[in-house]
């Protein structure tokens, strides 16, 4: 058996079916939209090669708005990782202490990313209806009529909007991550702070954050690029709605693919979502390293 | 213990392999006197007006044609435009359904381009007279005069009204003129009524608004050209329909919520009562004649009568099948498609769904009388103006759709709106 594994021709032959589906569902298509994205094509007739035309388009047409997509995206990454990361790491420190009825809050906070995205939608889409939504009733019912809005259709309080359930869809799935990485912490590490007199905060600080903090980095690195691809919220609750105001490059692309019938120019977007999606998760990384 | 394993994960392969192999005929036979199944791809959801048309056809066909199956599969309007596209563009036969809905100009015009769509000329020569279905009908589905769809029915854009709620502000009759109109608004908020509810977050129910008010301000025949692209956007009455708009939204003629909400949601306001009109296609008739109020039907009134007359309309035969050029059994599902088409703008008729694009050939003494209403508004019609998304190939379309969002979203005024068209549809 050791011989086995020690022959290279077995280990190429035991890991190609592996490598075959990986290069088939997604070198593959990342190469045809690389190679799409240099054409002209609306899908169904014949293409026009057309150089980096697409990507010249794409960064300077006011008409396409990819710039205000992309700072939509950027906007929600950010907020992901100084909001949404914070508060999941709240919860993962507070249920990490071994608190009563841990096992019930965690499955509570887990359960937005449990539900479907479209119900998730459908449930947002019911709170914001300027008529009879939950928002607008309670602000009524405590006087604050002037604060009532027309949340998702109001360009100044649409993006906000759209950003509130994303966020608390995934407060859950993040501090379950970390909460696994809080209960990792050896208790002797913490037993022998406590002895030498450091307080819960210090604890927290001095002992569980650097020993989870591969464990922060893989957070970051799913909020950051979970926010670049976000789609389907928005999808469901605006479709990038109204005026552009809510749009992300997921869904310009789709707009760009089936709606416009711009193949080429829906493949640019999906191959720069890509890259950028690399490069950020690799400036993570790289920020991490540096701190080490 | 190790050779039973293998025996099972090899048993195990075998629906797999059988599963990946193969590619024959999801279609059946074609043959005379044997089973053949075809596919049918329609918008027709349990929610949409016209599926009790499309089960009653085919309910009819496959009892006509014992041999002949077909399998309905449904999809929700928005995604199905995705659905069409992405499996026309790159699925093989076996992804494809034999008979597809398609909306007639730019969109099926796209798939005739691409040779997707089976020419059904030799099937209307043969088997349906000029009486039957008029040429005109099919003016939409037409292309370098080959004919490639059916139409499944004909509908205008319609001004319905909820007579109880006009009688409140004191109009027992639906405006006219645009005078009359905008007094009868002026009425309506006076006594705390919503005059009009508009979907903001679909835009297509927002052209059903803008589209009419600039029929009526510069004639069917130009705005046929600037559909057409044969004319530019650069109109100073269409600049002026576009203030008009902007004006009645000013005056809280529309309700403010609309913005956010989708068109079921304003078609619900209007069918409880919450707002006195309703624009939108004439197949919402059968549903607003099942209403708990009186209604009426109209066209919005005439802005400018030096270019426009009152007697023409947004609308058209817009909704079509066609049968998928890769069909297995493209032939037969081509008389299918034709047959069916007839049947289901029968049923349409019947259920106040649409307008007959097909003469009918039954009894229409039992027809709901709001339809009929509209039919008499289409009898009188001079001309006819398709919706401009329809009209328009997909990217130009588009790019209309965000400038009429524009509008609605008070972004732009009439003069940005054929600013902004006339540089980026040049």
């Amino acid at each position: 058996m050791n011989k086995m594994y020690s022959d290279k021709r077995y280990i190429i032959l035991f890991l190609l079916p592996a490598l075959i589906l990986f290069c088939g569902v997604l070198i593959a298509p990342i190469g045809a939209s690389g190679y799409y994205s240099f054409f002209d094509w609306n899908g169904f007739t014949d293409k026009t090669f057309i150089g980096l035309s697409n990507y010249k388009e794409l960064f300077t047409s006011d008409s396409i708005g990819f710039m205000k997509a992309l700072g939509n995206s950027l906007l929600l990454a950010v907020l992901s990782v100084f909001l949404q990361l914070p508060l999941a790491l709240l919860l993962a420190l507070v249920l990490g202490k071994n608190i009563k009825g841990e096992r019930t809050f965690l499955s509570v906070y887990f359960m937005p990313v449990l539900i479907s995205t479209v119900v998730i939608g459908q449930l947002w889409l019911k709170i914001y209806n300027p008529d009879y939504g939950v928002l607008n009733v309670a602000l009524r019912a405590v006087g604050l009529d002037d604060l009532t809005r027309i949340w998702l259709g109001d360009k100044a309080t649409a993006l906000g909007a759209v950003f509130v359930p994303i966020l608390w869809q995934y407060v859950g799935y993040h501090m379950l991550l970390l909460y696994a990485g809080v209960k990792s912490v050896p208790p002797e590490l913490r037993e022998a702070a406590m002895l030498d007199g450091a307080s819960d905060g210090q604890v927290n600080r001095f002992i569980v954050l650097p020993y989870i903090k591969p464990i922060i980095k893989i957070s970051v690195i799913f909020a950051v690029t979970g926010s670049l691809k976000s789609f389907d919220l928005i999808y469901v609750l605006t479709n990038g709605g109204p005026l552009h105001a809510t749009e992300v490059p997921s869904t310009l692309m789709i707009s760009m693919l089936f709606l416009r019938n711009r193949y080429g120019m829906g493949s640019t977007i999906a191959v720069l979502l890509i890259l950028l999606c690399f490069g950020f998760a690799l400036l993570i990384n790289l920020i991490f390293k540096e701190e080490d | 213990m190790k050779k039973i394993l293998a025996i099972i994960l090899c048993v195990c392969m075998v629906p797999f392999m059988v599963a990946c192999g193969g590619g024959g005929q999801s279609g059946g036979e074609s043959s005379d006197g044997e089973q053949v199944t075809l596919k049918l791809w329609s918008i027709a959801t349990e929610s949409d007006a016209n599926r009790p048309a499309y089960l009653q056809a085919i309910e009819d066909y496959e009892a006509a044609h014992p041999n002949v199956k077909i399998e309905m599969e449904a999809f929700e309007n928005e995604s199905y435009k995705t659905k069409i596209k992405a499996a026309m563009s790159g699925g093989s036969s076996e992804d494809l359904p034999d008979i597809f809905f398609t909306w007639g100009g730019a969109f099926l015009g796209d798939f005739v381009d691409a040779g997707k769509v089976v020419c059904l000329d030799d099937i209307y020569a043969n088997n349906y007279t000029e009486e039957q279905i008029p040429s005109v009908m099919l003016n939409n589905s037409s292309y370098d005069g080959k004919h490639y769809g059916v139409p499944t029915t004909f509908n205008i854009v319609a001004m319905y009204a909820n007579m109880d709620l006009l009688k409140q502000a004191g109009w027992d009759k639906v405006p006219e003129t645009y005078e009359e109109l905008t007094k009868c608004c002026d009425d309506l908020v006076a006594a705390g009524i919503i005059p009009f509810g508009c979907a903001g977050s679909e835009t297509w129910c927002v052209t059903e608004y803008l589209e009419p008010i600039i029929l009526k301000s510069i004639g069917y025949e130009d705005l046929n050209k600037i559909f057409a692209g044969e004319a530019t956007w650069n109109d100073p009455d269409i600049a002026k329909s576009v203030d008009t708009l902007q004006e009645m939204i000013d005056k809280g003629y529309f309700d403010p919520s609309g913005i956010a909400l989708g068109n079921d949601e304003v078609k619900a306001n209007f069918l409880a009562g919450k707002t006195a009109f309703y624009q939108n296609g004439s197949w919402n008739t059968g549903e607003v004649a099942g209403a708990d109020f009186e209604s009426s039907v109209a066209m919005f009134p005439v802005m400018n009568a030096e270019r426009s007359t009152a007697n023409c309309a947004i609308g058209g035969p817009s909704d079509h099948l066609a049968v998928c050029s890769e069909s297995a059994n493209a032939d037969l599902a081509a008389e299918v498609a034709v047959e069916l088409g007839k049947e289901i703008c029968h049923y349409n008729y019947l259920n106040a769904v649409g307008l007959p694009a097909w003469t009918p050939d039954y009894d229409t003494s039992a027809l709901e009388p709001l339809m009929v209403q509209i039919g008499d508004i289409v009898n009188k019609c001079e001309g006819m103006v398709l919706f401009g998304d329809t009209a328009m190939s997909a990217d130009p379309a588009q790019i209309y759709l965000d400038y009429v969002a524009k509008v609605y979203g008070k972004e732009i005024d009439g003069q940005g709106f054929i600013d902004g068209l006339t540089k980026d549809l040049q």
